[in-house]
């Protein structure tokens, strides 16, 4: 057995054990790093700096200094997160050769915990996106099955804790972008509260949806993690002064007495077979464990998808302005005139999906169709809020599959945006209410493709779903 | 509602990019697609949504206005395609007389 089969809490134990070190455990994942490289999971990587890092801390540990909650523990951050003086590139020709110049207050929080950063994941470019394949720097490939997506837009950052690359990475998720991979790669990923983890340091895709999360292999890490990101942070307006609760506190609690929630509109026509099943099946375990499951009605839910694809366009098309090969990125070699150099440097530096994301976001917000379209969705959105809040007064947690199917091969829908656009369908209404939803691996496919189901919670209860799908998952290790 | 060849030529000017003829007669189709799709929020009625009540469950608190270090000029630059002297170097942008 590898260390890199045990899972962070367990390797925090092993280290605080003197069993093994930080130095063997990032020398570890560079070798896997090295037989997996084919997956295209990471866009960057820094052994020596790693290394470096981990002698520091297996000294540290040797001579009994106090040490942060993750020491020694390599973790990896998806390409849109600014860690000084690292490329964050957001997988875009346009910031290739870009070079943090500060930290994200997301990755200063693990540095500051101990973890290690050994490198960056690939993404689908500027987080647009549910397959990975509109990365720059080329698809990422599933790691169960390496004909399929591993999803997007955190495609790398779920498969190198699924490919035992690392022990967590950081993902960030609009609208589905960290559990719908994790779900197509059998991880468990977290989207929290909008407001729970500061943005600060991480490329703007929609400002009003944007979280980041943790990826991990169990859901204990994932507490873990949650523990370390959440809080106030005072360069970041949106994070909000809510006190952060101890996140494993709830763990081992069984869900006796819980109320499930069930939306028919989950369940639609669209689930395959086998992630219908499995949810069938996993709704039965929570019952048969003395939950309680109570009908739910989210009448809005299927207009969620399409207030997403205009305020995140319309954010989208704001945020990326600042791009004009002035400030930073990439220039265009040829042009006339200043604003030439914009019209350039744009067309050069960006890729289809995200240009299409641009005319989108720039119709909705244009003059005669901003009230028709923009205003508009902000009232849905809201409706849409009100709705799951309302929901949340029946139930403690609501459970849906994380997407409609396991993985699709890759080149499956690339040409067809609208069929792409509908893998985030259950997912997407999250972000719209702002609640937190976990994804957590809940079975496979008859082809062997991992499951995944969503457990949505209240705003800032995130302490409730770990319990939830702690119970689950230590019921259903493999072997029992 | 459907898009035009000038939506687009338009749009795209707005967004700063170049597109093909070819590019451009398929975003007409593109968007015209997006748009029927995004057509659903009319379907929700919103007669009695207050947008001005916040949506954010905390309180918004403002920061002190103090002075802090930051990022120095030539740390700034250091991304920049051209800089000079710790400044972006753009093309002439006033003409000369």
């Amino acid at each position: 057995m590898s260390y890199l089969d045990y899972s962070l809490t367990e390797v925090l134990a092993l280290l605080n054990q003197g069993k093994v070190t930080s130095e063997q455990l990032v020398n570890e994942c560079f070798e896997r790093i090295e037989e997996t490289k084919d997956l295209n999971a990471l866009n960057s990587t820094y052994y020596d700096e790693a290394i470096k890092r981990a002698r520091e801390i297996d000294s540290a540990r040797k001579q009994g200094d106090k040490l942060g909650i993750l020491a020694g523990v390599p973790i990896v951050l998806k390409d849109n997160i600014n860690y000084v003086g690292t490329k964050t590139t957001c997988a875009s020709k346009f910031l290739e050769n870009f070079v943090s110049p500060y930290t994200a207050t997301c990755a200063q929080k693990l540095h500051d915990a101990g973890a290690v950063v050994i490198g960056k994941a690939n993404m689908d470019e500027f987080a647009m996106g549910s397959s990975n394949e509109n990365s720059a720097f080329g698809a990422v490939k599933n790691p169960v099955d390496p004909t399929r997506v591993p999803g997007g837009s955190s495609g790398g950052s779920a498969c190198t804790v699924a490919a035992k690359q690392c022990f967590a990475s950081l993902g960030t998720d609009t609208g589905g972008s960290i559990r719908e991979p994790s779900s197509f790669c059998g991880v468990v990923g977290i989207k929290p509260t909008y407001g729970r983890v500061s943005r600060y340091g991480v490329v703007a895709f929609a400002s009003s949806l944007d979280q980041v999360g943790a990826i991990t292999r169990t859901v204990e890490d994932n507490a873990l993690m949650l523990n370390v990101l959440a809080g106030r942070d005072e360069m970041d307006m949106t994070s909000a002064d809510i006190e952060v609760p101890d996140y494993t506190a709830n763990l081992n609690k069984g869900v006796k007495g819980l109320k499930i929630g069930v939306a028919k509109q989950f369940y639609s026509d669209e689930l395959c077979d086998d992630v219908k099943n499995s949810l069938n099946k996993v709704l039965e375990w929570y019952k048969s464990e003395g939950a309680e499951l109570v009908e739910i009605d989210l009448p809005s839910l299927d207009t969620a998808l399409a207030v997403y694809y205009i305020l995140s366009s319309a954010e989208a098309a704001s945020n990326l302005a600042r791009f004009d090969g002035v400030k930073y990125g990439r220039r265009a070699e040829e042009y006339s005139d200043v604003v030439d150099l914009y019209f350039k440097s744009r067309t050069q530096g960006f890729g289809k999906e995200v240009k299409r994301r641009i005319m989108l976001g720039n119709y909705v917000l244009s003059s005669g169709y901003y009230d028709a379209f923009y205003r508009k969705a902000k009232r849905v959105q809201k409706v849409i809020r009100n709705e799951f809040v309302s929901a949340f007064e029946k139930c403690d947690v609501l459970i849906s599959p994380t997407t409609a199917t396991p993985a699709f091969k890759l080149g499956e829908k690339s040409n067809d945006h609208v069929a792409m656009y509908l893998s985030d369908i259950f997912t997407v209404p999250v972000n719209i209410a702002g609640v937190p939803s976990l994804s957590v691996p809940c079975g496979t496919s008859s082809e062997g493709l991992p499951i995944g189901m969503q457990i949505i919670g209240k705003h800032f209860d995130e302490a409730t779903l770990y319990q939830v799908a702690n119970a689950y998952e230590l019921a259903h290790k493999e072997g029992q | 509602m459907s898009i035009t060849i000038d939506d687009v030529k338009k749009l795209a000017k707005l967004s700063r990019l170049e597109f093909s003829e070819e590019e451009t007669a398929e975003f007409v189709k593109e968007l015209t697609a997006t748009l029927e799709q995004v057509d659903a929020i009319n379907k929700v009625d919103v007669s009695n949504v207050d947008l001005l009540e916040s949506t954010v469950d905390a309180d918004t608190q403002l920061r002190k206005d103090e002075i802090k270090p930051s990022l120095t000029a030539e740390e700034i630059v250091a991304n920049a395609p051209d800089s000079q002297d710790g400044a972006f170097l753009v093309p002439i942008t006033v003409a000369e007389e």
